[in-house]
């Protein structure tokens, strides 16, 4: 069905939104590389093609006066998703532009930004592609050359929507919208344990609830460490205890 | 006066250029070689290490090497830069502050540094809340709960965007590596703290008002563009120039002067609220409070200008004014300003008004300028516009700098004042009691009920107008006349006519002038003028107030007891005709109840100034009718005879002052 398309596509495009940002956040820091520039253009480029065929299915959707009232309003709430998407995905673009002007990766002159980040982004970037490895097979120049394709792009982009504002009536505020407050809550099961280690090394501030979480969690590792041994020094004691009775 | 909705937006939507911004930016880059810049430490949590922390006291030290400044200078400058966001704490992180120890800062990301081009996003706080909705299990802090419910229900059309792309980002985030992710989550939190501040904390990112053109575009060079800039040489070619030497003398002196009273550059007693939170200097400035403190006192003292801007301060002139009989220079330079600063619908009635009380010859309070001035500025009054009372403005400033103000400074008024000023003591807050004064901040008065009070204050002020305050050349008959514009003047006329009569012994008062014939024949020649003009009002009024000529009478026979016969016939002589020429046709404000003069003394007077004959009448304009029969019959009673603005009537008045 049209409106099952319709959102799988959307929840693609969703995801390489998501994936896009968390890379144009780590342009200019230490964990900025070549690689990452390539990535970013890869993203860039799987973005504009969900773009595109989102907004022609989503198009011809709308366009269809013989749909029902029900079917209406969904694909006009489908529409509004699409359109923050872009207007995300927009504003990421020209960031990245700015940023990856200021930040040439080839000049030794111009460090870059200490931020504590290390690691590398391609597990982001393998997220928004789909696939299970990144291939890296740029040039040394990908970040002068991606600039200018990314100023064509966004000009493309920007000119997409305002197409889209033309020849689509929808008003977005006359949206309503189907999750309430504090529905992220409810779905991702998997928030849970990975979150609270997450939590816990943030700061160390003892004021905090935070700090005392990791405090909490410090002593509880201690302890647990204390145990630990004093189970092994007892097994030791023991094994030497049966040892010298046998 | 309406409120005026002071923010009008007038297409004003582009965020100003913030020139602060670029530069620390630069800075902040400086910092990142390896080799001149700042050394970081790793950062040791529970779990992992994190590199690139670098402390507070490396920061200041650094930045005072790099541009030579002293310590102080330096932590201003790091907080500065932490305030705005380029460097983030990692203890503490909700007071951006530089701390000169140890406690360790990190650099910001350059997507997450402040630009002037790319303004915060309500969608992006939202999608932030709702991630970190789901990090902390729905357990968010107070405000950003608010923030939430707020944002909830205004973008409710975005929020299943908002919701999915939460998750994605949250999702996305959790594929790096361990250390990224915490950085990372610091990075965010330290973002938001700057652009969407907790409650009770300074933002640095605030700016000020939208502007009507785009900084960033650039100007298309068109003939308009060059014919601009022409322009604007030109003007500057022909601007009138200032030795050097003496604008620098004038700041110097200016600085000198008022050093010890700015609030940044000294100290403030008791606190500076800015700094304390704490409110009280602001109680103690009030501009309707009752003692001073000395520095406000002090202040006064500087220049005329000072006194008059601070409320305080013109009320104690007034005060001053007022024992000196002089009040109406001030009141009327209160009501010039009031004109010039008031609505555009209003302004020709209250130049009407001015002109009645001030200006008009025999006015309640006439103020003393010179002819040319009065000329030029009964010339303007027929055609009033906001400035038309600036050169008789102007006079009476000068007149009151040069003239009352220095007599002010010498007088009981003002060292009374300066004695009884206090001087606060400086208030010397713990840390601790900083930090709950921040907490207990609550917003001052509302403007609404300022201006409310404002508004009352001044009725109170006009209702109660020394009008019997006269001046030398007014009437100082307790006629009955009454000004259209004041309608309630409870004083009697008399006692303060009697005390000024004390005061201008001298005076070639006209007071006797306004006695019964010259008034009366006055009153009626006036109303034979309305008669001519075919005023209505003037005849009904005097046909309506024959009933109440008995009461004139006897009023005017306890009232007239204060003259001495002295200066009754002083003023009788022609030589008194140039001082009187000015005194009215009007007659002042008649008082409701008698005044506390001895009525024995009356009556004599009273016969005797019935046989002046005409001639001896000052007044030089009305000389022709002269029937004394019947200016018992047509005695003005309460608002018989209005003063005739000149451009309302036809007549000309001779005018003289």
């Amino acid at each position: 069905m049209g409106k099952d398309e319709c959102k799988t596509m959307l929840d693609a495009l969703n995801k390489v939104t998501a994936c896009y940002r968390h890379l144009v956040i780590a342009l200019g820091s230490t964990s900025d590389s070549q690689n990452l520039r390539e990535e970013l253009k890869k993203t860039r480029k799987k973005a504009q093609e969900l773009a595109v065929a989102n907004r022609t299915k989503l198009t011809s959707l709308l366009k269809d006066k013989s749909i029902s009232k029900e079917d209406r309003a969904e694909y006009e709430r489908l529409w509004v998703l699409f359109s923050s998407s872009m207007e995300l995905l927009e504003v990421d673009m020209k960031r990245s532009l700015e940023i990856g002007q200021d930040f040439p990766t080839k000049v030794p002159t111009r460090h870059f930004i200490q931020t504590g980040m290390t690691g590398s982004t391609t597990t982001v970037a393998a997220r928004a592609m789909s696939v299970q490895n990144m291939k890296y097979e740029a040039d040394s120049n990908i970040d002068t050359v991606d600039l200018r394709d990314l100023q064509t792009e966004i000009t493309q982009v920007s000119q997409m929507m305002e197409e889209m504002e033309m020849k689509v009536q929808v008003a977005p505020w006359a949206v309503e919208a189907k999750q309430e407050a504090g529905a992220e809550l409810k779905s991702n099961m998997s928030v849970g344990n990975s979150s609270v280690g997450v939590i816990s090394i943030c700061e160390e501030e003892p004021k905090e609830e935070e700090g005392g979480g990791s405090r909490d969690s410090g002593i509880a590792s201690v302890c647990a460490v204390f145990v630990f041994f004093v189970i092994i020094a007892v097994a030791g004691v023991l094994g030497y205890l049966v040892v010298n009775m046998s | 006066m309406t409120i005026r909705n002071t923010l009008q937006d007038h297409g004003q939507r582009y965020r100003p250029r913030m020139a602060c911004l670029k530069k620390s930016e630069k800075v902040l880059l400086e910092m990142q070689d390896p080799k001149t810049g700042l050394k970081s430490q790793p950062q040791r949590l529970v779990i992992t290490t994190i590199p690139h922390a670098i402390t507070g006291e490396d920061i200041i030290a650094w930045l005072a090497d790099r541009f030579q400044i002293d310590t102080q200078e330096a932590r201003s400058f790091g907080s500065m830069l932490v305030a705005l966001g380029y460097i983030y704490p990692l203890q503490d992180h909700k007071r951006l502050v530089i701390k000169p120890d140890s406690s360790l800062y990190r650099f910001q990301t350059p997507y997450f540094w402040p630009t002037q081009q790319w303004p915060v996003e309500d969608t992006d706080y939202a999608i932030y809340l709702a991630k970190r909705n789901i990090r902390k299990k729905g357990i968010l802090e107070l405000h950003e709960q608010e923030h939430y419910n707020r944002l909830h229900k205004w973008m409710n059309h975005k929020w299943d965007f908002i919701v999915m792309q939460a998750k994605e980002q949250y999702r996305a985030a959790k594929e790096r590596k361990k250390p990224d992710r915490v950085v990372f989550d610091c990075q965010e939190r330290a973002y938001w703290v700057v652009h969407r501040p907790p409650p009770g904390t300074v933002t640095a990112m605030d700016y000020g008002l939208d502007r009507q053109v785009d900084p960033n575009s650039d100007e298309a060079i068109t003939p308009d563009f060059y014919e601009r800039i022409m322009i604007f040489t030109q003007q500057s070619i022909m601007r009138p120039r200032v030795k050097s030497s003496v604008s620098i003398g004038a700041l110097v002196k200016y600085c000198a002067t008022y050093n010890n009273h700015d609030p940044f550059l000294s100290r403030c007693l008791p606190s500076n609220p800015w700094v304390t939170d704490d409110v009280t200097y602001w109680t103690l400035n009030m501009p309707c409070v009752e003692i001073p403190t000395k520095m406000r006192v002090e202040r006064w003292t500087f220049s005329f200008a000072e006194l008059l801007s601070d409320t305080r301060g013109r009320d104690d002139f007034r005060l001053f004014l007022k024992k000196e009989f002089s009040g109406e220079n001030l009141a009327f330079w209160e009501a010039c300003e009031d004109l010039k600063w008031g609505e555009a619908a209003s302004i020709k009635e209250k130049a009407e008004h001015i002109y009645k009380t001030f200006l008009a010859r025999g006015a309640p309070r006439w103020i003393n300028i010179d002819g040319k001035t009065m000329e030029v500025t009964v010339k303007g009054l027929k055609h009033p516009h906001r400035y038309v009372l600036d050169p008789a403005q102007t006079h009476i400033y000068m007149l009151m700098k040069k003239d009352s103000y220095g007599r002010y400074q010498k007088s009981p008024v003002f060292k009374d004042t300066v004695k009884k000023a206090i001087c606060p003591d400086e208030h010397r807050f713990s840390c601790a009691q900083l930090e709950q004064n921040s907490k207990k901040r609550r917003p001052s008065l509302s403007p609404i009920i300022l201006r409310q009070m404002e508004q009352e204050q001044r009725a109170k002020m006009a209702a109660n107008i020394d009008i019997t305050q006269l001046c030398r050349f007014t009437t100082p008959v307790p006629h009955l006349a009454v000004y259209s514009g004041f309608t309630d003047y409870p004083t009697a006329t008399a006692s303060p006519s009697l005390t000024f009569l004390a005061h201008t012994p001298a005076c070639p008062s006209p007071i006797s002038v306004a006695l019964d014939s010259t008034s009366v024949s006055e009153r009626r020649t006036e109303t034979g003028e309305g008669e001519g003009e075919g005023n209505p009002a003037a005849r009904a009024q005097v046909g309506g107030n024959v009933s109440k000529s008995r009461m004139a009478l006897s009023l005017r026979r306890l009232l007239k007891g204060g003259c001495t016969p002295g200066t009754m016939f002083a003023s009788l002589s022609p030589k008194c005709h140039s001082a009187a020429s000015t005194s009215s046709r009007i007659q002042p404000i008649s008082p409701d109840q008698p005044s506390q003069a001895p009525p024995r003394r009356t009556g004599n007077f009273f016969q005797i100034k019935v046989d002046i004959p005409p001639e001896c009448r000052i007044y030089p304009i009305e000389s022709e009718d002269e029937e004394e029969e019947s200016r018992v019959a047509s005695r003005g009673g309460v608002g018989a005879k209005e003063i005739i603005c000149p451009w309302e009537s036809l007549t000309t008045q001779n005018g003289t002052g």
